[in-house]
């Protein structure tokens, strides 16, 4: 963000105490002290995953949010958490959707998503293709592969450079819109841990109560994020 | 077989603004009403309370509040000679269930359509001629005035108690309101709402340009209200959880706030949830309709539920859906342009300039559905259609909704969708643009209609709907013509960048992004029975006890949000109802 | 019904030092105070008004059961208490009570057996009722309830709490002469302040909760010559508020703000919660124009300093509670604190967090919708019970003829600590010149163990 020179920002603050906190694993919020109890991001047990799968994530969300430069990344704020947790929800199995035949999954884009696949089986089929693919292109899976060979890994994928099937073709649509899910959402989905990107771009969760704030015109807000269990930060 | 139950003098199907605003008249009138939701009942507590409302994921991405496509669905596709496919999940419109249906997640943005849109062929023959309606155009007349309309506009918006700022009260123009809206007979119920920063600039900068800057009128509530039916109103926080979301703080007017407990206070009325209206049933002789089977969800059967008088409130798309599987109408064949049901289904034509001010800070976060300063000079009443090439118009806004970051992280053209350039930018950007759009009318066509599809079917066993629609180059020109209007005035205001998103030429209808669940016709209203499903008074032409409310009534597009219209239709048929029907039931027409 | 417990236990103490003197007295049943002709029929209508200004169904109907069937159970440390079925069943209700037995129960507060009944049945108040009242109340639950066969569980509670005759001691100390006369020759004088003082000191028997209790538990002082009548009481933690120091509602509000809050539920002030919510639910909001102004005239009339003013001093707040308004409006330190939002303290940072999308940064909420926190009556009351129970499980306005909407404040005892909800509730009973002592967290556990709506 913008820090003005001159202009003291109260979100330059937060950003340095969430970053010492996630160093030093002090919880952030105060009442609910939930960031303590959680297994590091290696020891957690996937839900869904298989291990393979499960380095593929880690790996992919580290380079589509990754740790350096200002802002946490996926890592640190534990996305990959959050896109297993969904795959094992209505999410991944496509619960709220209609998924009748006949189906037509190289139809027209525009008309919307054609896969019988729910999400979930669609991350579990285009995971080898691509690992395949980066081997073949590669030299090496795509989590062995170095920071740089990986975006432009990613980007072919992005790009439709690696062939998938019609159905498995909205994979990488997934992947990038549950990893900014995950990055976003309220905490209590596995992600967002700390509230750290909420405090990274100045949004202050669930608060909703901004009355007084509507005629303060071009005015800094001063105070950080709640969550939905109460969080503070 | 299916269970019968005992006759009811009133069924309403869909228990949603309409279905409301219909069983507290009929209520009233001392009928036994009962009301059958297919959706879930809802109320404010607990499911709209704060925080959990306050859930991006859930409500906002997941749709938590929205209708489910494993439940109900439609397919759709561009053209007479394309197969139509399911949509499989929500995106470019989102209907709702549930008590309260759409009114309890929309954004609250309450208009009444101009003098012109009442009579849209008309005015365009006599005003530029017959000749400048596109070959394939199928515009008409609602076959009702805004004159007639205009008291139960009224009663409307005192009902929901919207905020805002007359412009025109009873041919006088009020300095501050819109001076193109149509006559008024009173002043909105509430003052309007304060406006967040971008429309202040917007303001400004349109002020400037000699435009005529007011305030959106607003189903978020401006102070504390208690509407005619004792049901009240608080202040609107600007929470930034509008769309989507239920109201956590009875300040979005909706079913739940304005009516439904005033409503079940009264032993005469009762409803059904989980309750799927399956088929209306036709008399023998085709003049009247018998009741309504229904699927009961806990019963696990379908029942018959006899009634005098049928009323369907659902969702439009839905309300044409249920004439199609009841075959009551005959159904519109693009071929012959013979046939009612079905025909003229239109949706909304919106676009949008977003201006990136490097040293600005617009907290987005700080928002309701309908905040914001519009300009209405260029609505339909003031172009001149022959001149510009095009029919139709847009009401042009900025005010913020909400900066949930999700949905709403609008970053500067050129920004990678991913990596580190993306994360920094959000960090810098969020906050740092504002939006000026447009919201414009959709003309109706020969071929945008609605049928049963031949391939896919519900859950039911039941045909789905099918929607042929797309963009049409009328529209597109109607929308371009916004897009530099907007620019222009963008330019006025310094923005360190912009970026301008609206239909082109060749623009397809892409089913994947959210436009607008603004979907219109299919059993539209009007002066003659050849040409129209319902009567003036919303009165199915052939069966007389059966009255079909919603914007599937609206024979084209209007440039405005649907629901300020369609509370106002209801209230005009309800009193149609009261006061000549219920006496002595007929065609009214 | 702590309050019940106490007197009960403050009974079987005395009573049973009094054993030997009272057990073998019959029961003297009172008559009727005044003659009826015998053909005498009530106005049509009454009976069932007079129930409901009695409030019968508030205990006699249990939650979702049928009117009058009994069964609610009220949960005592010593034992559950059930509520017994009035309606007309000949088995299981009254159906077989003369008027004499039904006149006994209201008067003296014995059952058509001469047995004693626990006085949660508030006859200490309907003794004074007109014999016209009991006569209209009786033909009403003889012919138009509708009986129902329910069969409600004896109250069992372990020796010594089920010795009902120590009852009979409290009763001689307790009870004052059948009938109702006004006490004080200037409520005597004015028919509109002889109906109110009658409904509010019999039928309505607000001095149950509102009169604090005196050492044997009976309320000290039954009409407006005493001077601790309707000075405020305790029950189940909550404080039911003084009704007549120069601080008290009928003191400050207009009439009509105090006839919105008995009838609506609700008023540009506050809105009723706790016992007052089904006392407005159940009774007061049928009362009729003519009664309501009446309740009014009288709780104003009675004030310990004198009537109240007739320009209250609490005006209904004329600047719109919208948005537009409170931006700009002149603040108090609190406010303006709140609306900066720098340097919070937790008490603070939970207000903006949890309260203010309602309550606002000026804690004046809005009329009628959401009640003002500013000298609001629970938030500075001397039990802090209603504040913290509020603050945990929320609070529900009745739905009324005059305002049908069951606005519903959410509980936050997901969301809040004991340690949170101590923090803003200090912060809320400090805030706003509101002047309250604090709250502690071991405050909050206690109350957080009693998740009802109604916690006793």
């Amino acid at each position: 963000m913008v820090d003005l020179p001159g202009r003291p920002s109260r979100r330059s603050f937060l950003k340095a105490t969430v970053a010492s906190a996630a160093v030093t694993s002090i919880p952030i919020g105060l009442p609910h002290a939930k960031a303590a109890e959680l297994p590091s991001l290696e020891d957690y047990k996937p839900v869904y995953f298989d291990a393979a799968e499960w380095s593929f994530i880690l790996a992919a969300c580290a380079r589509l949010i990754p740790s350096d430069g200002t802002g946490p990344g996926a890592i640190e704020t534990r996305v990959p958490v959050f896109i297993d947790l969904q795959m094992a929800g209505d999410f991944g199995k496509a619960a709220d959707w209609y998924m009748e035949g006949p189906y037509k999954a190289d139809a027209n884009p525009l008309l919307g998503f054609q896969s019988p696949l729910a999400p979930a089986e669609i991350y579990r089929k285009a995971i080898p293709v691509f690992q395949d693919w980066c081997k073949q292109t590669h030299g090496d899976a795509f989590e062995k592969l170095d920071a740089e060979t990986q975006d432009a890994a990613l980007t072919s994928l992005e790009k439709g450079g690696v062939k998938l099937d019609p159905e498995l073709r909205d994979f990488f649509s997934f992947l990038l819109q549950n990893t900014k899910e995950g990055y976003f959402a309220d905490p209590m989905y596995g992600g967002n841990q700390g509230m750290q990107a909420w405090v990274h771009i100045g949004f202050p969760g669930a608060r909703g109560s901004y009355a007084e704030w509507v005629n303060n015109y071009n005015a800094e807000y001063p105070l950080g994020p709640v969550s939905i269990s109460g969080e503070r930060a | 077989m299916a269970r019968q139950d005992p006759r009811k003098d009133v069924v309403v199907i869909g228990l949603g603004w309409t279905g409301a605003i219909m069983s507290m008249e009929l209520a009233q009138e001392g009928l036994e009403v009962l009301a059958l939701e297919r959706g879930d009942d809802r109320d404010t507590v607990p499911d709209f309370q704060y925080p959990n409302i306050i859930d991006e994921l859930k409500y906002g991405i997941r749709y938590g509040l929205m209708q489910k496509p494993r439940k109900s669905t439609l397919t759709i596709r561009h053209g007479l000679d394309d197969t139509a496919l399911p949509y499989r999940h929500l995106g470019s419109f989102l209907p709702g269930d549930g008590v309260g249906g759409a009114g309890a997640h929309w954004n609250g943005q309450n208009w009444r359509p101009q003098e012109p849109e009442y009579r849209l062929r008309s005015y365009v023959e006599e005003t530029f001629g017959a000749d400048i309606i596109p070959e394939g155009m199928t515009i008409q007349d609602w076959g009702v005035t805004y004159e007639e309309l205009e008291p139960y506009f009224d009663q409307f918006e005192k009902v929901a108690g919207i905020s805002g700022k007359a412009g025109n009260l009873n041919g006088e123009i009020v300095e501050g309101g819109n001076p193109f809206e149509a006559p008024r007979s009173s002043d909105y119920p509430m003052p309007p709402l304060p406006h967040t920063y971008d429309a202040d600039l917007f303001s400004k900068a349109a002020k400037a340009k000699g435009l005529h800057p007011f305030p959106r009128p607003s189903a978020n509530a401006s102070e504390a209200y208690t509407n005619p039916y004792g049901m009240q109103l608080g202040p609107c926080n600007f929470c930034g959880f509008c769309e989507r979301f239920g109201c956590l703080n009875y300040s979005k007017s909706s079913p739940q706030v304005c009516i439904l407990d005033a409503l079940k206070r009264k032993p005469n009325f009762s409803y059904k949830t989980n309750s799927e209206v399956l088929k209306i049933e036709k008399a023998e002789d085709g003049k009247t309709v018998t009741g309504v089977t229904y699927f009961d969800e806990k019963a696990n059967e379908e029942v018959f539920q006899p009634a005098d008088l049928v009323l369907l409130c659902a969702y439009s798309l839905h309300n044409v859906h249920l004439l199609l599987l009841s075959g009551i109408g005959q159904p519109y064949d693009p071929a012959t342009g013979e046939g009612v049901v079905g025909k003229n289904y239109a949706y909304q034509m919106t676009g949008g300039t977003r201006l990136y001010f490097k040293d600005k800070q617009f907290n987005p976060f700080i928002g309701t559905g309908s905040n914001g300063i519009s300009i209405d000079d260029y609505s339909i009443s003031q172009i001149d259609f022959a001149k510009e090439g095009f029919i139709g118009g847009s009401y042009i806004t900025a005010g913020q909704t909400n900066g949930r970051p999700i949905q709403s992280m609008p970053l500067p053209p050129g920004t990678p969708k991913w990596g580190k350039a993306w994360k920094e930018a959000a960090g810098e950007w969020y906050g740092r643009s504002m939006a000026i759009g447009s919201h414009g009318s959709n003309m109706s066509y020969r071929d945008c209609y609605l049928d049963l599809d031949p391939t896919y079917t519900d859950r039911h066993g039941r045909p789905l709907m099918r929607m042929t629609f797309n963009w049409k180059e009328n529209d597109i020109r109607m929308t371009q013509f916004m897009k530099a209007r907007i620019e222009e005035i963008a330019e006025t205001m310094n923005p360190d960048m912009i970026a301008s998103g609206y239909k082109k030429d060749g623009s397809q209808y892409d089913v994947r992004p959210y436009q607008s669940t603004h979907n219109v016709g299919g059993a539209i209203m009007g002066a003659e029975r050849k040409t129209s499903v319902l009567n003036k008074y919303l009165q199915h032409w052939d069966c007389h006890n059966l009255f079909v409310m919603g914007a599937s009534a609206y024979p084209q597009n209007i440039q405005y949000n649907p629901t300020g219209a369609l509370g106002g239709l209801a209230y005009w048929s309800a009193a149609a109802i009261r006061k000549d029907y219920l006496a002595n039931p007929r065609p009214l027409v | 019904m702590k309050t019940l417990v106490r007197i009960v236990a403050v009974l079987i103490v005395i009573g049973l030092a009094a054993l030997a003197a009272i057990i073998f007295v019959p029961v003297q049943r009172t008559g009727p105070t005044e003659k009826l002709a015998a053909d005498w029929q009530a106005p049509a209508g009454l009976g069932k008004y007079d129930a409901r200004m009695a409030d019968c169904a508030a205990c006699h109907t249990e939650p979702g059961g049928k009117p009058f069937a009994g069964g609610r159970t009220i949960a005592s440390p010593m034992g559950d208490i059930y509520t017994p079925n009035i309606t007309p069943d000949k088995e299981t209700g009254i159906g077989t009570w003369s008027l004499a037995d039904f006149r006994a129960a209201l008067v003296d507060g014995v059952d058509d057996e001469d047995h004693h009944l626990y006085p949660a049945m508030p006859y200490e108040n309907y003794r004074h009722m007109s014999e016209t009242d009991i006569r209209a109340m009786y033909d009403y639950f003889m012919h138009d309830v509708e009986p129902v066969k329910n069969q409600v569980a004896e109250t069992e509670l372990p020796f010594p709490f089920n010795q009902r005759w120590g009852i009979r001691l409290w009763n001689w100390v307790t009870l004052g002469n059948p009938g109702f006369k006004p006490a004080s020759t200037k409520v005597a004088n004015d028919e509109q302040l002889s109906r109110g003082a009658y409904l509010v000191q019999v039928l309505g028997h607000c001095g149950s909760c509102h009169t604090p209790r005196n050492l044997t538990m009976a309320q000290a002082g039954t009409n407006e010559t005493d001077a601790k009548f309707l000075t405020g009481g305790e029950i189940g933690g909550w404080s039911a508020p003084d009704l007549r120091g120069p601080k008290s509602a009928p003191q400050q509000w207009s009439a009509d703000e105090l006839k919105m809050y008995l009838t609506a539920g609700r008023n540009a002030h506050s809105a009723v919660a706790g016992e007052m919510k089904l006392a407005v639910e159940e009774s007061l909001q049928y009362m009729s124009d003519e009664d309501a102004n009446a309740m009014v005239a009288y709780l104003r009339a009675i004030g310990t300093n004198g009537p109240a003013p007739a320009e209250a001093p609490m005006k209904r707040d004329e600047t719109p509670a919208g948005t537009v308004a409170r931006i700009d409006a002149a603040d108090d330190p609190t406010t303006t604190k709140l609306k900066k939002a720098v340097d919070l303290t937790d008490g603070e940072r939970l207000y903006v967090d949890n309260c203010g999308a309602c309550h606002f940064a000026d804690g004046r909420g809005a009329p009628e919708v959401f009640p003002s926190l500013k000298g609001n009556a629970a938030v500075v009351a001397k039990e802090t019970g209603g504040l913290i129970h509020t603050i945990l499980y929320g609070a529900e306005m009745p739905s009324t003829s005059k305002r049908p909407m069951k606005l519903r404040m959410p509980g936050f005892a997901q969301r809040l600590s004991d340690d949170d909800v101590a923090k803003l509730a200090t912060f809320l009973r400090g805030a706003w010149g509101n002047g309250a002592g604090p709250v502690t967290a071991d405050q909050v556990a206690k109350e957080r163990k009693t998740p009802t709506e109604a916690s006793h």
